[in-house]
């Protein structure tokens, strides 16, 4: 039986983020963010032993990028991760 | 003529004990398999405590509850009884051996060719087929070298041993049924019962008519008999063919060459190609997500470098439950094919016949069509030329690169909120006009 993981796509991964009050970023990977256009909180696998939970923030950088990063709330590591 | 000697390998309740994990010997309590999920409500095969209080194989599940209220239902798990069967199959092919199994738990085959190879008599062939399904007991220890087809259930090498070895029953006879019903004489792990041919129908005669439920297409004619008071084989065999033929047309004229010793010849297994694939749903998948796994499993199945250009004829879709247990689904098609949208219309109606949540999916080919051939056309479509172009291109690539060399997205949960769950990289399906497939 052949079992070959699948190459999923958009898989995060991880991001040097600096957070600023209320542990909202406030550079990543060195660029200055320009503003936050919306954050929201993902939980899901509740019900499983392995219960996922993240804050996601959309940013746009101040050198114009804009880009989505997470914070996994149960580690604290911060992701980066294309939407 | 001298009629061949078949010889039958049997284990009884073979599916109970494939359920039941441990081969060495059914549990002292009532155990019986309980029914198939989706199915009519029977139980199946039943341990011998459990025949003591009455119940048997197809009885409904509130009969058997209620003349046996400790009985213990085992969930049953086609996808494993197969593969352990298959295992079995494999051992009786290493020793020479061709064999014919239309049930998990009986195999027969011819052994007047492997007499050569095993010694010269018809006891070592038994001998080596004895030697050959315990081989496992006495190399518990040892590593297996086909692990990557071990049934997916089995944890450890150990524990992997241990499910290999059977407590089988040999018997040998001149044809298929003789030698089932010698078989059915022998105990496990002793000497096996040997049927000469010219004792075959003295042998026989003394068994019940019953034993003729043995053959699927007999298998109302046992109470038929019964009823016309005839209980055993020797009574049966002792009618005249004309008035057997005349009651029971071909069905009974069978049943009269099997009481006579007499049988159909072996039509052995084809050597297995197997071709699967298994997707893990991480997550309890139903509706698009499992309509998705499928349509990967059937693009991968269809990049698969053994199928060698082949149309596909026949496939099982499997699943294995996050409750325990397992599901198989074989589906027959039309006509072969190797039109991906053709295969996920045949296969996907069985998704929804799965009965509970699943943690992985399988899809397996059990047959494979002729190649599918180009055919000209009479009208040229552009499209179509392009398609092929790009098609030989993907299978040049493939070639020279591997399967992994062409890939394309596929959407597997395009509403997610987590990214990573919306999309995955499948192997591209070459695009092919509508007269190769």
């Amino acid at each position: 039986m052949t079992s070959r993981a699948s190459k999923r796509l958009g898989t995060p991964r991880p991001a040097r983020v600096r957070a600023g009050a209320g542990g909202v970023p406030v550079a990543l990977e060195g660029a200055t963010v320009d503003s936050v256009c919306e954050d929201w909180v993902v939980e899901d696998r509740w019900w499983t032993g392995r219960p996922l939970r993240r804050r996601y923030f959309e940013l746009v950088l101040d050198d114009g990028r804009n880009v989505v990063v997470f914070r996994n709330l149960a580690d604290g590591g911060w992701f980066a991760q294309r939407g | 003529m001298c009629s061949p000697v078949v010889v039958c390998v049997l284990v009884p309740r073979f599916a109970l004990l494939a359920a039941l994990g441990d081969r060495g010997a059914l549990p002292a309590q009532p155990v019986a398999l309980a029914p198939e999920a989706g199915r009519e409500q029977m139980v199946g095969e039943v341990s011998a405590p459990a025949e003591a209080f009455g119940v048997v194989a197809g009885m409904r599940l509130g009969e058997a509850l209620s003349r046996c209220p400790e009985l213990r239902l085992v969930p049953p798990d086609p996808e494993g009884v197969r593969g352990l069967w298959h295992e079995v199959l494999d051992r009786i092919e290493r020793i020479g051996g061709a064999p014919e199994s239309e049930c998990a738990g009986a195999a027969f085959f011819e052994a007047d060719g492997l007499r050569g190879i095993h010694g010269g008599d018809l006891g070592g062939v038994l001998a080596a087929t004895r030697r050959s399904l315990d081989s496992s007991r006495r190399a518990k220890s040892e590593p297996i070298k086909d692990a990557g087809r071990s049934p997916w259930w089995a944890k450890g090498e150990a524990e992997d041993a241990e499910r290999r070895s059977f407590s089988a029953r040999l018997g040998a006879g001149p044809a298929r049924f003789a030698a089932y019903c010698a078989a059915r004489e022998a105990r496990p792990r002793r000497a096996p019962v040997v049927i000469e041919q010219r004792d075959a129908t003295h042998f026989l005669a003394q068994l019940p008519a019953a034993l003729l439920r043995s053959r699927p297409e007999l298998g109302a004619l046992p109470d038929v008999l019964d009823r016309l008071g005839v209980h055993t084989l020797g009574e049966l065999a002792a009618l005249p063919s004309c008035a057997v033929a005349e009651r029971f047309g071909h069905p009974g004229l069978l049943a009269l060459d099997l009481a006579h010793g007499r049988d159909t010849p072996l039509e052995p297994r084809r050597p297995p190609e197997p071709v699967s694939e298994r997707i893990d749903l991480p997550e309890a998948a139903s509706g698009q997500q499992l309509e998705r796994a499928l349509e990967m499993l059937i693009a991968r199945v269809l990049a698969r470098r053994e199928r060698r250009g082949r149309s596909l004829r026949a496939l099982a879709v499997s699943a294995r439950f996050v409750a325990g247990g397992t599901w198989r689904q074989a589906t027959t098609l039309r006509s072969a094919s190797a039109d991906p949208e053709r295969i996920r219309l045949a296969l996907g109606g069985k998704l929804a016949e799965l009965p509970s949540p699943a943690e992985s999916l399988a899809l397996e080919v059990e047959a494979f069509g002729p190649p599918a051939q180009d055919q000209g056309r009479l009208i040229d479509e552009q499209g179509a030329a392009r398609r092929a172009r790009l098609g030989e291109a993907v299978r040049q690539a493939r070639q020279a690169a591997g399967e992994g060399a062409a890939l394309r997205v596929l959407d597997v949960d395009p509403e997610s909120r987590l990214p990573e769950r919306r999309s995955v990289l499948a192997p591209f399906v070459e695009s092919t006009p509508r007269s190769r497939r």
